[in-house]
């Protein structure tokens, strides 16, 4: 026996000496690995080729000239009561409507597109196909069809904030329903009832809290959305960040971002104590 | 009539809950009324609209493709998916560093919050604002949508990759630290390898939602296919924009499907057994979202 | 009267969970079906009012025809039969009183339930179910608050509120300690005796049915293997319906 090593470390001779099968060879790595990752990293360079991909913007969106047009920012022309509030007040008023427009009708829509809630299989396929193809288009082009068809403005905004309104409850509340206890269910048809009121009176409390906690989300989203939904025409203070850029005054259009922040960081807080309540 | 139990007579009394509910009802009908009035609508507004834009829908039929085929529009496209894939890769690249800088687990306090910070304002930032304010400084152009598309997407990654680092299981990080291992070793093995499943299946997630976020920084120059829809739109060629909608919706569902297939095998190959986790991801983003915790 | 002439219910998979299954149940019975987990006790109750469809046979409650019943006929019938169940099914998020008046889907208009304006005969019809299991107090508190006890006691008052003619249990103390076991099996009987509706129990234990019970139907493997007084059960019987001799620990019901 050797003697035993003057640190506390295991005499790993030892334990060798007392091996006797042969060491396995390490596994190779799979081919199909490799290649995955050489297409990627040749699509990635490819697509990047194709885009234009320009490190240097890097340090050009540092040192730009550009910045000195965002810079400084016009308070008065900001706080005037005509050129921002009262566009955010429109804002609110779109989102208020779109809100109970669109959630209004996700209620029934993703109650229709769940295998518990569903009156019958024909619905279920139906309303989940055509939300699907729906969720593939993307929103802003949905709002920039509603304008054209139904002509620029704050109407048109409303319109197309509830499509939008729409989509994202559908989605989140449909998750919620999926995965409602379907237990209560099965009690309210033995007991004989039919199919809505065995659903509304079987589910629905259940799931009511989340229901209204996304609706004041999507409220959220949708404020924030009027911003973007301006850049394509549909009212709100999207409109003057819109017109504002065109006139290349950027130092505007950052005074706007501001206080649309501000106001959407407040509401935010609101709404996150509200909905910490609810659910 | 049963005797089982002494009755001691008294019924409760209903609790005042229901005059609480119909205040707010009538609240939010006051609210709605207020906004509709602040929004120009008519009575010949409101009923025309639905007419208006189902004639326009109608319109598209059928859809021009050998039109849209001659102008470009698939090759269009194709433009807004590489944008969306640079720009998720922008963000993968720079969000996986900086959120192991923001998680809690494996980074102080003084480093954390700012890190978070950046993210939660990143986050914030809609794709096209960015959009707004990158196009004077690099000009119109595809270069700019996925640099819009990059940097909000560093946001989000940013916050999905934190959440990942958080729940690692902290005992393989325990093992490098017990030998002796340094901080970014403990991170490349102790962390690294518990979250890489996670973390690019959300990458892919988070593709398939750069892709229609790029095919709308289209329509204000910043490459791909909207500025078709934009200026067929304009030309109120219906029959054309028809083509554009059906070709950008198989796309996004090809991309989708394909994407989400990729990340169930990537997940399931990861945890021996598991399911694809596609619920607890959903659950994730919901929470991220909402910021409601669904049980 | 409850009539099963030759059920056989085999479920998608291929699985057969009754066999030519015969049965005739008296009015104001009091029944106890015993057997295995998957000997069909689930199965069969469920039959009764539909909630399984039956692949062969005729099953007959009071004389109407359940097998092949369309969907009004279905929830006529589901409205004479009142279901409780292991697990209680109830609304966690709503209060007691509510929960109880989930048991006159059938009997209001389908506007009102869907609204929530419930008539006042109704709400009374579910106060008094209350008052018979005698949890009118607890009306108004969150399902979710209630012991387990209590919330099956709740689950009992909503079967009440259909004022049925027959009553099935599926496994209705599986999920309590002995001393609540026993109220709840208490409060059967007591339903039985007093209001004369008939009783079906489908239970896991032998010692409860021998305590509670009259009439014994024992499952195996979707056969009837024992139907009959449940004092003349003997040795052989048990090994008949659980396929195996009978222990000490049989005789006790451990509640879980």
């Amino acid at each position: 026996m050797s003697p035993p090593p003057e640190t506390g470390r295991v005499d790993n001779r030892v334990a060798s000496r007392k091996t006797t099968s042969s060491r396995p060879t390490p596994p190779r790595v799979r081919p199909r690995t490799w290649v995955v990752a050489a297409a990627v990293a040749a699509y990635t360079v490819a697509a990047g080729r194709t885009v234009g991909f320009n490190p240097s913007t890097f340090w050009q969106v540092w040192s730009n000239p550009l910045w000195e047009k965002f810079w400084p920012i016009p308070w008065d022309w900001v706080l005037d009561r005509h050129n921002v509030i009262e566009p955010l007040i429109e804002t609110f008023q779109i989102a208020i409507v779109s809100t109970i427009l669109g959630c209004g009708l996700a209620l029934p829509v993703a109650l229709a597109m769940s295998p518990l809630t569903s009156p019958n299989r024909v619905v279920l396929v139906v309303t989940r196909s055509i939300m699907n193809v729906g969720r593939a288009v993307p929103d802003l082009f949905w709002a920039k069809l509603l304008v054209t068809a139904v002509g620029i403005g704050a109407f048109a905004g409303s319109w197309a904030l509830s499509v939008f309104s729409l989509a994202v409850m559908v989605k989140l509340f449909s998750e919620t329903v999926d995965g409602a206890d379907p237990r209560p269910l099965e009690a309210a048809r033995a007991a004989g009832g039919r199919h809505m009121p065995v659903v509304r009176t079987g589910v629905l409390p259940t799931v009511l809290p989340e229901y209204v906690a996304y609706g004041l989300y999507v409220f959220e989203l949708n404020i924030r959305a009027s911003l973007v939904l301006g850049l394509v025409g549909a009212g709100g203070i999207g409109r003057v960040v819109e017109a504002q850029r065109q006139y290349f005054r950027f130092d505007r259009v950052l005074g706007v971002l501001v206080i649309v922040f501000v106001v959407v960081f407040v509401i935010e807080q609101v709404s996150v104590a509200i909905r910490k309540r609810l659910v | 009539m049963m005797e089982a139990y002494p009755s001691d007579g008294g019924r409760p009394v209903a609790p005042r809950r229901a005059g609480r509910r119909w205040g707010l009802a009538a609240l939010v009908v006051v609210a709605v009324v207020w906004s509709i009035s602040g929004l120009e609508v008519t009575m010949d507004r409101l009923l025309s609209a639905p007419g208006n834009a189902w004639d326009v829908f109608r319109r598209m039929a059928p859809p021009a493709f050998g039109e849209a085929i001659d102008r470009g529009v698939p090759g269009k496209v194709l433009e807004s998916v590489h944008i969306a894939w640079i720009g998720t890769m922008i963000g993968a690249v720079f969000s996986l560093p900086l959120a192991f800088l923001a998680a809690g687990n494996v980074s102080p306090a003084w480093i954390r919050t700012p890190v978070r910070q950046l993210f939660n304002v990143i986050r914030a930032v809609p794709e096209l604002i960015l959009a707004v304010i990158l196009i004077p400084i690099t000009g119109l152009g595809p270069w700019a949508g996925a640099l819009a598309i990059g940097i909000h997407s560093v946001g989000t990654l940013g916050k999905w990759a934190t959440e990942a680092i958080e729940g690692v299981d902290p005992g393989p990080l325990e093992a490098v630290a017990a030998t002796g291992g340094r901080w970014v070793s403990g991170m490349r093995w102790g962390v690294l390898p518990q979250i890489l499943p996670v973390v690019t299946s959300q990458w892919l997630f988070r593709f398939e939602i750069n892709v229609r976020a790029s095919a709308v920084l289209g329509m204000i120059g910043a490459g791909g296919v909207g500025s078709e829809l934009v200026s067929q739109l304009v030309f109120r060629n219906f029959p054309a924009v028809g083509a554009v909608l059906a070709m950008t919706i198989v796309v996004v569902l090809a991309i989708d499907t394909a994407s989400a297939a990729v990340r169930r095998r990537i997940i399931r190959g990861a945890v021996p057994g598991a399911d694809d986790g596609e619920a607890d991801r959903n659950a994730a983003v919901l929470t991220d979202l909402t910021g409601i915790r669904t049980p | 009267m409850i009539e099963f002439k030759n059920v056989s219910v085999t479920y998608r998979g291929g699985v057969r969970a009754l066999r030519h299954v015969d049965l005739t149940i008296d009015d104001g019975e009091f029944v106890v079906v015993v057997g295995l987990s998957g000997a069909g006790k689930s199965t069969l109750l469920r039959a009764m009012n539909g909630l399984v469809p039956t692949t062969e046979g005729s099953i007959t409650v009071g004389g109407t025809e359940v097998v092949g019943a369309r969907s009004a006929e279905l929830r006529d019938i589901r409205s004479r039969i009142g279901m409780i169940f292991q697990t209680f099914n109830l609304v966690h998020r709503t209060s007691v009183v509510n929960n109880v008046l989930m048991g006159r889907l059938a009997e209001v208009p389908a506007w009102r339930s869907t609204l929530g304006l419930w008539p006042a005969d109704d709400r009374e019809a579910a106060m008094v179910a209350l008052e018979r299991v005698g949890i009118v107090e607890k009306a108004y508190v969150r399902a979710a608050d209630l012991s387990g006890g209590q919330q099956q006691r709740v689950g009992i008052a909503r079967a009440l509120a259909q004022e049925p003619s027959v009553m099935l249990a599926d496994e209705p103390v599986a999920a309590l300690d002995p001393v609540t076991s026993r109220q709840v099996m208490g409060d059967l009987q007591r339903i039985n005796r007093d209001l004369g509706i008939t009783t079906l129990i489908n239970l896991h234990f032998l010692d409860l049915a021998r305590e509670y019970g009259r009439r014994l139907v024992g499952l195996r493997e979707g056969e009837i293997v024992f139907d009959g007084d449940i004092d003349d059960v003997t040795d052989e019987t048990f090994l008949e319906i659980y396929g195996r001799a009978i222990t000490d620990d049989d005789l006790k019901a451990s509640g879980g």
